[in-house]
This record gives structure tokens, C-alpha cells and sequence, in this order.
């Protein structure tokens, strides 16, 4: 068990600078999960922690000792990567095993631990077996156990469920959740999927363009995006962006802008006159119907309605930019009904148009 | 339809029928003639049934010759993988990828080289009083060394040559296959307290498995045609030392005595033999 930290890591390649002073700690036990698009330097973070990758500046720590210079091996680090990385020639057991007998562990030992682990990952039917006579769940599972068997004071996934489908990737992610809450080793998880973050993560680090955009807990990152960008990232459907230009408006702010008009109240953000902002607000949080004035309201001509079971999205234009709603499913409207929705101030975001930084007060 | 059917089958005809003769007429008439007594002296010749076969088995010569030829396939093919997977592994290990283009093509030099050519070249090398590569130890010594005339040195001396140019262009296919394998096993295998050599060891090379097999079967059947290296570097001798099957064969029929029939002899049961051989072989590898 280990605590992880980084400080002003840099990650060059030639000229080109993938991450930059990338700083972060994580504590012991804690799951973080590395988010962003691809390119975003996540894996390559992970590499870099895991020893795959050269660190050009920086340090990094695990357990309080600088790994900058040590052999994978040597970190206590166990990876699952996304196309499980098994050695096709062996049987899984000699998979799992392979890692004990270098590290010259007793056999009666291994094979007592090998037990073990494949019981908690439901293996043991499969020991025998080489890995392309498995499907996709158990081989990653093969790789989780490979992992687990060095009772490592690290655990790093780089997209462990990418390459299973989605009803095996839901079981699989369970699986990895419930398998922290026994063994509550460190971990570092990184994805591309947002759903894997949120449901996984104590923290996620979100990533973009080599850095860091927000550090958060799951529900810190959805309620409170830092910029633009988190608040696109995260969320599904998307959130909605209007771009509007702000006015003083006594005790409030008023927010001009093609076709609408939002009024908020000063204390909540922090605007200038005549700033250009871009408002966002979540489809679930538009509400069919909305107050008697024209203020905090988005209305259109419907043109599309996506059923998603329980409920149904409705997307409309706005003064020219797509808007949707999430409308329970037995009151979906049809396309080419006009409707108008309307949003509380609590649930509006606004970001400077400029740096993209939300500009709700802290 | 039919026309396009038929087309493949009027170009592939000619060509076939002409191999098929290649093939098949001397390896029946060298069948036919190792049951008779003919000699390259003599015109006529009778039937002896299997006086030539039997006659072998007595021949202290052809027993040695029968050594030697086994001797030589398994230096040739052995230090032939050694060296292809261990220059292989240390390119795929240290070498840029720069590097690793110019060693590739210095590598396929030798064997673009016609293997009389090499043979020349290298008898050259190991003269005892003009070669550059005996010449350290004359120069130190004040000796001669006369590797290709001492019967303990002579065949190891040959096979080194072969190797040379085998060697040298299988580790350019070593290499590339290393290069074709996926990167993972390798990273896992570094967070699974591998070292380097137990990284090849244990992944790489069985990972290669396959080819590695394919590369020794080719290696085997290349080896057993190394009459021109043979012949133009010491044509069997110092004595008998170097004297493989179809070496002998040669002498018998052409060199000393024309003994065309028994020569024939040896040829056939060299065909059956390297058949049987190569058959239960590859069974045995290809599960």
C-alpha cells in the first residue's frame, strides 16, 4: 500500500511536449481515475508511473521513495493493460505464475496463492487453458489476477475494459470496483469513458492537451466544472451552450443572447459588463414548461426526439445552436411541436468565452 | 466459363511438363542405374540388384562420409540459429532503428555473394601464408596456421563460412520478427520481475516458435546442399575429412573411378533417407 506523487513531471518526445508540469498526490488506497480524450497524455502518465516510459523532468514517488530511475520491477507497480498483454504461449496458471517464479517464490507457495486468486476471479476452470481459448472478459480477468498476485503496492489499469463489449465492460467494472473495496490498493484507472470514471473513481483527473484540467471528486467535476471544456467533457447527453454577452441589470446580471435572455444574480458569478460568456446547462435540468416570463427560458420547434427508455431527448434550435432536453419518455413530445423549457439558476454554468473558465464564485 | 478455366491450365502446362521431366527423368534413371554395374569406362553394364547397396554398407568411406554429412548439419544449422538469435536479439536490443538498417543490409551481404564466391574468398582469408585471417597468429607465433589442411579444424573451419553467410541473414529475419511482435507481453513481462534475458527467454523466443522451426527446417535443407562450398574449399580432403555424401558420391562417379552405378547408389538412399528423416522431424515439431 503506497501513496503516489507527482511532482512537475514533463514528458517530452524530440521537441514536442506531451505533458507539462503535471502535478499531483494521491493517497493511499485511493482510486483515481486518469479522464480525457484520446492524445491527452493519460497513458502516457501511467507509463510513466509503471517505468515503460522515461520521465524527461520531474519526480515521481511511490511509497514516499523517487522511482524516477528504477526498473519497472522495482516500483511494486501491477498493470492490466487494454489488450490484456498475455503471453499467448503459456497456460493461464504459467500466466499468473510467471510473474512469482521470477521473483523466486516458493511453488508450493504459488500455487497456493494462484488458488486464491483465480476463486476471487472465478478461474479456476480455466487454469489449464492457453489464453486464446478465453473470451475477452475472462482474458482480462486472467490479467487482473497476473496483477493481483504480487500483492502490488500499486495497481495501474490503462483501459482495462476498451476492449470488451458493453455488457461484459458493466459486469467487468463491478467486478473492479468490488475487488478495490476488498483489496484497497492504491489504483490508478485510466479511460476515456466517463461512465468508467464516474462510477469508479474517488477522484478523477481530468486530462486535456497534456495537463490537468480539473481534479475533483465524480459529483465535485459534474456539479462544478472548472472550465468549458470539463463541463463538455463530462455528462451524457452533453451539456447545452449558448453564447450570450452580459449586462448589469440592477441586483442582477442580465445575459444577452440570440433569441434568449438569462437573468442571474450577481452574487453567484463573477461577470464585467458586456463580457462574452457561453452559458451551459445540462438537458436534465431544463424543466418543459418554465415561468411566465421570457427570461431563463429555451424554446424552439422540436426536430428531433431520441427515445432512451425511460426517458426521451429533444433537441431544438436556439437562435441558431443545437439545444436538447431530457423529458421523461410517456410525455415526449413529437417532432415539429414547439415548446419552451426553463432552467434555475442553480443549474446554470457560465465560462469566460476567452480562457473558457467557469465564472461561478467560488 | 469455360475458356477461363482453362486458360491457367495451357500456361501452367509447359513449364510443369518441362520440371517434371527436370524432376523425374534423372531421379528414375539414377534409380534405374543404381540396381546395374555401369561404369563411365565401359559402355556396357548388367543388372546386379542390390550388389551397390549392400556394397556400401562395407564401405568404410561411405560410413564416414555418412558422419561427416551428419556432423555438418548439425554444426551448420545449430551455430546458424545460435548466431541468427543472438546478433538478432542484440540489434532488437541496443541498435536504433538507424543502426539497424545498416547492420540489416551489411548483414544480407554475404549471402547475395554466389556461395563459390564466399568459398573463394574465404579459402583466400584462411591461407596459411597470404590470409589476412590466419595472419595474427603468424604474425605472433612466426607459424603457419593451416586450418583448411588439418582434418580436426578443417570442417569447423568450412562450417564457419556457412554460418557466415546463413548466420548473418537469418538474424536480419530474427530481428524482423522480433519487430513484428506485439509490445505488451514484453512491458508485462518487465512488471513481472523479468530480467532481459528472461524476457527473450521465456516470451520472445517461444513467441517465435513457429518461424524459428520454419527457419531450421530451411536451414536443414540449405545445408545439405553445401557440395560447391565444400568442393572449392577443400574437396573432402585433408584425406576424408571433409567428405560429405554427396561429395563422395561425386568422386565415385566423376573423380576417381566413374563408378557411375555406385555413385547413383549413394544418391538414391540419400533422397530416401532425407525423406524419412525430414518427414517423422517435421511431425514431430508441427503439433
Amino acid at each position: 500500500m503506497a501513496n503516489i506523487v507527482c511532482a512537475k513531471v514533463d514528458k517530452a518526445y524530440g521537441a514536442v511536449n506531451v505533458i507539462r508540469d503535471f502535478n499531483l498526490e494521491i493517497a493511499d488506497h485511493e482510486f483515481v481515475v486518469f479522464l480525457g480524450p484520446s492524445g491527452c497524455g493519460k497513458s502516457t502518465l501511467l507509463r510513466m508511473i509503471a517505468g515503460l516510459e522515461d520521465i524527461s523532468g520531474g519526480e515521481v514517488s511511490i511509497a514516499g521513495r523517487v522511482v524516477n530511475d528504477l526498473e519497472p520491477r522495482d516500483r511494486g507497480v501491477a498493470m492490466v493493460f487494454q489488450n490484456y498483454a498475455l503471453y499467448p504461449h503459456m497456460t493461464i496458471y504459467d500466466n499468473i505464475a510467471f510473474g512469482l517464479k521470477r521473483m523466486k517464490v516458493d511453488k508450493a507457495e504459488i500455487d497456493s496463492r494462484i488458488q486464491a486468486v483465480a476463486g476471487t476471479l472465478g478461474l479456476e476452470p480455466y487454469l489449464s487453458r492457453k489464453p486464446t481459448e478465453l473470451s475477452g472478459g475472462q482474458q482480462q480477468r486472467v490479467a487482473i489476477a497476473r496483477a493481483m498476485i504480487k500483492t502490488p503496492r500499486v495497481f495501474l489499469f490503462d483501459e482495462p475494459l476498451s476492449n470488451l463489449d458493453a455488457k461484459l465492460r458493466n459486469h467487468m467494472r463491478v467486478e473492479i470496483a468490488r475487488l478495490h473495496q476488498a483489496l484497497k490498493t492504491t489504483t490508478v484507472y485510466v479511460t476515456h469513458d466517463q461512465l468508467e470514471a464516474m462510477t469508479l473513481a474517488d477522484r478523477i483527473v481530468l486530462m486535456k492537451g497534456g495537463a490537468i484540467e480539473q481534479v475533483g471528486t465524480p459529483a465535485e467535476i459534474y456539479e462544478r466544472p472548472r472550465t468549458l471544456f470539463v463541463a463538455g467533457f463530462i455528462g451524457t447527453p452533453n451539456m447545452n451552450f449558448v453564447d450570450v454577452t452580459a449586462h448589469a441589470d440592477g441586483e442582477n446580471w442580465r445575459l444577452d443572447g440570440d433569441g434568449v435572455r438569462f437573468v442571474v444574480s450577481r452574487g453567484r458569478f463573477d461577470l464585467t459588463e458586456r463580457q462574452a460568456v457561453t452559458l451551459g446547462v445540462r438537458p436534465s435540468a431544463l424543466v418543459a414548461g418554465g415561468g411566465v416570463s421570457d427570461a431563463n427560458r429555451l424554446a424552439g420547434v422540436i426536430d428531433l426526439v431520441e427515445f432512451h427508455g425511460d426517458d426521451a431527448l429533444v433537441s431544438f434550435r436556439v437562435g441558431g445552436k443545437e439545444v436538447s432536453a431530457l423529458v421523461p419518455a410517456v410525455m415526449r413530445p413529437k417532432a415539429g411541436t414547439p415548446v419552451a423549457f426553463s432552467a434555475k439558476e442553480e443549474a446554470l454554468h457560465l465560462f469566460d468565452r476567452a480562457s473558457g473558465m467557469s465564472l461561478l464564485r467560488a | 466459363m469455360k475458356t477461363r478455366n482453362s486458360l491457367p491450365a495451357v500456361f501452367l502446362a509447359p513449364p510443369l511438363a518441362i520440371l517434371a521431366v527436370l524432376a523425374f527423368v534423372p531421379t528414375a534413371y539414377a534409380i534405374y542405374i543404381s540396381f546395374r554395374n555401369r561404369e563411365l569406362s565401359r559402355p556396357d553394364g548388367s543388372f546386379v540388384g542390390l550388389q551397390n547397396y549392400l556394397d556400401l554398407f562395407s564401405d568404410r568411406r561411405f560410413l564416414n562420409a555418412v558422419g561427416v554429412s551428419l556432423t555438418w548439419e548439425v554444426v551448420t544449422v545449430t551455430l546458424t540459429l545460435v548466431v541468427a538469435i543472438g546478433l538478432g536479439i542484440l540489434l532488437f536490443e541496443f541498435a536504433s532503428s538507424r543502426m539497424r538498417a545498416v547492420m540489416t543490409l551489411l548483414f544480407l551481404v554475404p549471402v547475395i555473394l554466389p556461395r563459390v564466391s564466399a568459398a573463394f574468398v574465404w579459402k583466400f582469408a584462411f591461407h596459411p601464408l597470404y590470409g589476412i585471417v590466419t595472419y595474427p597468429y603468424k604474425a605472433i607465433t612466426g607459424q603457419p596456421l593451416d586450418l583448411l589442411s588439418s582434418p580436426a579444424t578443417a570442417l569447423m573451419t568450412v562450417a564457419l563460412v556457412d554460418v557466415w553467410q546463413w548466420g548473418l541473414f537469418f538474424a536480419v529475419i530474427v530481428l524482423k520478427l522480433l519487430e513484428t511482435l506485439p509490445p505488451q507481453p514484453f512491458e508485462a513481462a518487465r512488471l513481472d520481475h523479468a530480467r532481459s534475458f528472461e524476457i527473450y527467454a521465456y516470451i520472445a523466443i517461444p513467441m517465435l516458435k513457429a518461424p524459428l522451426i520454419s527457419l531450421a527446417f530451411i536451414k536443414m535443407i540449405e545445408s545439405l546442399r553445401a557440395f560447391d562450398l565444400i568442393y572449392v574449399m577443400t574437396r573432402g580432403g585433408p584425406g576424408i575429412a571433409t567428405e560429405t555424401l554427396d561429395m563422395y558420391a561425386f568422386s565415385q562417379g566423376f573423380i576417381e573411378s566413374g563408378r557411375i552405378s555406385y555413385a547413383s547408389s549413394m544418391a538414391v538412399l540419400m533422397m530416401v533417407a532425407t525423406t524419412v528423416i525430414f518427414t517423422v522431424i517435421w511431425k514431430r515439431v508441427k503439433p
